[in-house]
């Protein structure tokens, strides 16, 4: 692994993401939009949970909700470049596999961190207060990379899957809209859970909104979600690259 | 380094194929390339030596661009051998990726980064230090008076002005072996001139060229050596010079006329 080599291709990434103004908005404005309209719609109802409104209980899942969009991006980057000749020039290079993949986990994971800073400045912009102090901070941090993880593996099975970008884009929702639906802020019923417990989000959003809700850090229920969205993580990121790698065609 | 010795004995072409001792870039035997049905490369034979310059020369889709990219390592050849630089393509392609720049046909490059960030990542990629990246993208854009347009985002290029830039990408790292695919394609006269200047300082410095082209006089200005490529097949090889006395004819568009029937611009 040449360091060089993976921090040139982050570099490019992120410019990628900063000067595209489509990525720019789907990546840092719309997670902060989101933020401020659940959080203007929903701030005021009632939970019937003293001092907690409805959208201190959805906030845990507008963290992980930003962090699905990842998975579009990475697909349409793939497929952009693709179509442009990028991926061939840059197999010409020296450049490895692991290299490339490693460099859209850490821009990836880097563009999760700001996600992750917006939606929580905008959150406490509007009221929501969550308990668990710094360590909660840096417990949810890691579920929110963890989950990052998981969209650069998913965007690399559309990318695969797709022809051109215009596809990618559709396709990624296969990967998007179960878990929006079924693993950030929307209520499950009994069916609905059982399609959660293969969603990666589920329990992202499961373990923030534990930690969110004061819940000690050392509960069982927090860390047997870390240990199966790593599992997961390391599957879907492993599944990821090998479908890439076979079908992904360069 | 005994081990470096050693390892560049191992990775030569074996001895029926050619004396490992012998100067050549690249060694093409018997390759084959299939496509489903299609064969775009069909049984093709060709040496190039080091410094040359040599031009693969066809209409669209004789099979240049294949060929290209199997020297390249993109593609796995169907059938044959392959040497590029001493080493095979199947086995030692990545020692092969350390000495080869490819200008591709269609310019593969970063619209959102600007001309000379676009020259640093390919640098970095290629694995050079940062100040010589520096210094020989300065050399380059000097060289090819790219240097102002090269600080502007390249989305507000001309077409002639991406393939420059495709080709200084391509010969960044200084590479020893430049594969150049339909580099002048789309440029005015003023800018084609430009780029078969700089072609031509490349052979100055010792360095093998391929050139894939379909314009004739381009082949006949700086090839030292020409192979006619339609349909796959390897039809006429030698010296402009030599194919336009072998054939009687004046220029190398009528060598193909004469060959084949047709004119290389039909097959476009």
């Amino acid at each position: 692994m040449n360091r060089q080599r993976i921090m040139a291709l982050v570099n490019m990434q992120l410019k990628k993401i900063i000067r595209e103004p489509a990525y720019l908005f789907l990546m840092l404005l719309f997670p902060a939009a989101l933020t401020f309209v659940f959080g203007l719609a929903f701030g005021t109802f009632e939970t019937g949970v003293p001092g907690m409104s409805q959208f201190d209980m959805m906030a845990p899942g507008l963290f992980a909700y930003a962090c699905i969009f990842i998975i579009m991006i990475v697909a349409q980057s793939f497929t952009d470049d693709r179509e442009n000749g990028l991926l061939k020039r840059i197999n010409i290079t020296p450049t490895t596999s692991a290299e490339f993949m490693g460099s859209h986990i850490i821009s990836n994971t880097i563009l999760s961190i700001i996600q992750v800073a917006i939606v929580t400045i905008c959150s406490l912009l509007i009221g929501f207060r969550p308990e668990g102090g710094i360590g909660g901070f840096l417990l949810a941090f890691i579920f929110i990379v963890l989950l990052s993880v998981c969209s650069v593996g998913f965007g690399l099975i559309t990318a695969s899957i797709s022809k051109s970008s215009g596809t990618a884009t559709g396709l990624s929702f296969l990967f998007i809209l179960p878990q929006m639906f079924f693993g950030t802020f929307i209520p499950l019923t009994d069916t609905t859970r059982l399609i959660a417990a293969v969603l990666p989000s589920y329990y992202a959003t499961d373990a923030l909104s534990l930690v969110f809700t004061g819940t000690p850090l050392i509960d069982l229920a927090i860390w047997i979600d870390l240990l199966i969205l790593l599992a997961m993580s390391a599957a879907i990121i492993i599944l990821g690259i090998l479908i890439f790698k076979k079908y992904g065609k360069i | 380094m005994e081990i470096k010795v050693k390892d560049q004995i191992k990775s030569k072409a074996p001895e029926d194929i050619l004396d490992p001792n012998s100067d050549y870039a690249i060694i093409i035997q018997n390759l084959v390339k299939k496509f489903d049905d299609i064969t775009a490369v069909n049984d093709l034979n060709l040496q190039i030596k080091t410094g040359e310059l040599f031009s693969l020369l066809g209409p669209n889709g004789a099979g240049k661009t294949t060929t290209i990219n199997i020297l390249s390592g993109l593609l796995k050849p169907t059938k044959g051998t392959v040497f590029v630089g001493g080493y095979d393509v199947k086995k030692e392609l990545n020692h092969i990726k350390e000495m080869i720049g490819v200008c591709p046909q269609e310019a593969a490059i970063y619209k959102f980064l600007t001309g000379k960030e676009n020259l640093d990542l390919f640098g970095s990629l290629q694995g050079m230090p940062k100040r010589e990246i520096k210094e020989r993208s300065e050399y380059l854009l000097k060289l090819v008076d790219f240097e102002d347009a090269s600080k502007r985002k390249v989305k507000g290029y001309s077409g002639g002005m991406l393939r420059k830039l495709n080709m200084l990408i391509a010969l960044i790292h200084d590479p020893e072996i430049a594969f150049l695919d339909e580099p002048t394609v789309g440029m005015d006269p003023r800018a084609r001139r430009n780029v078969w200047e700089f072609i031509a300082s490349l052979k100055n410095q010792k360095k093998t060229v391929i050139l894939t082209t379909h314009y004739m006089e381009e082949a006949e200005a700086l090839s030292d050596r020409v192979g006619i490529i339609d349909y796959g097949e390897l039809i006429a090889l030698g010296t402009p010079k030599e194919l336009m006395q072998k054939y009687e004819v004046k220029n190398l568009e009528e060598v193909f006329l004469k060959i084949t029937g047709r004119r290389i611009l039909e097959g476009i």
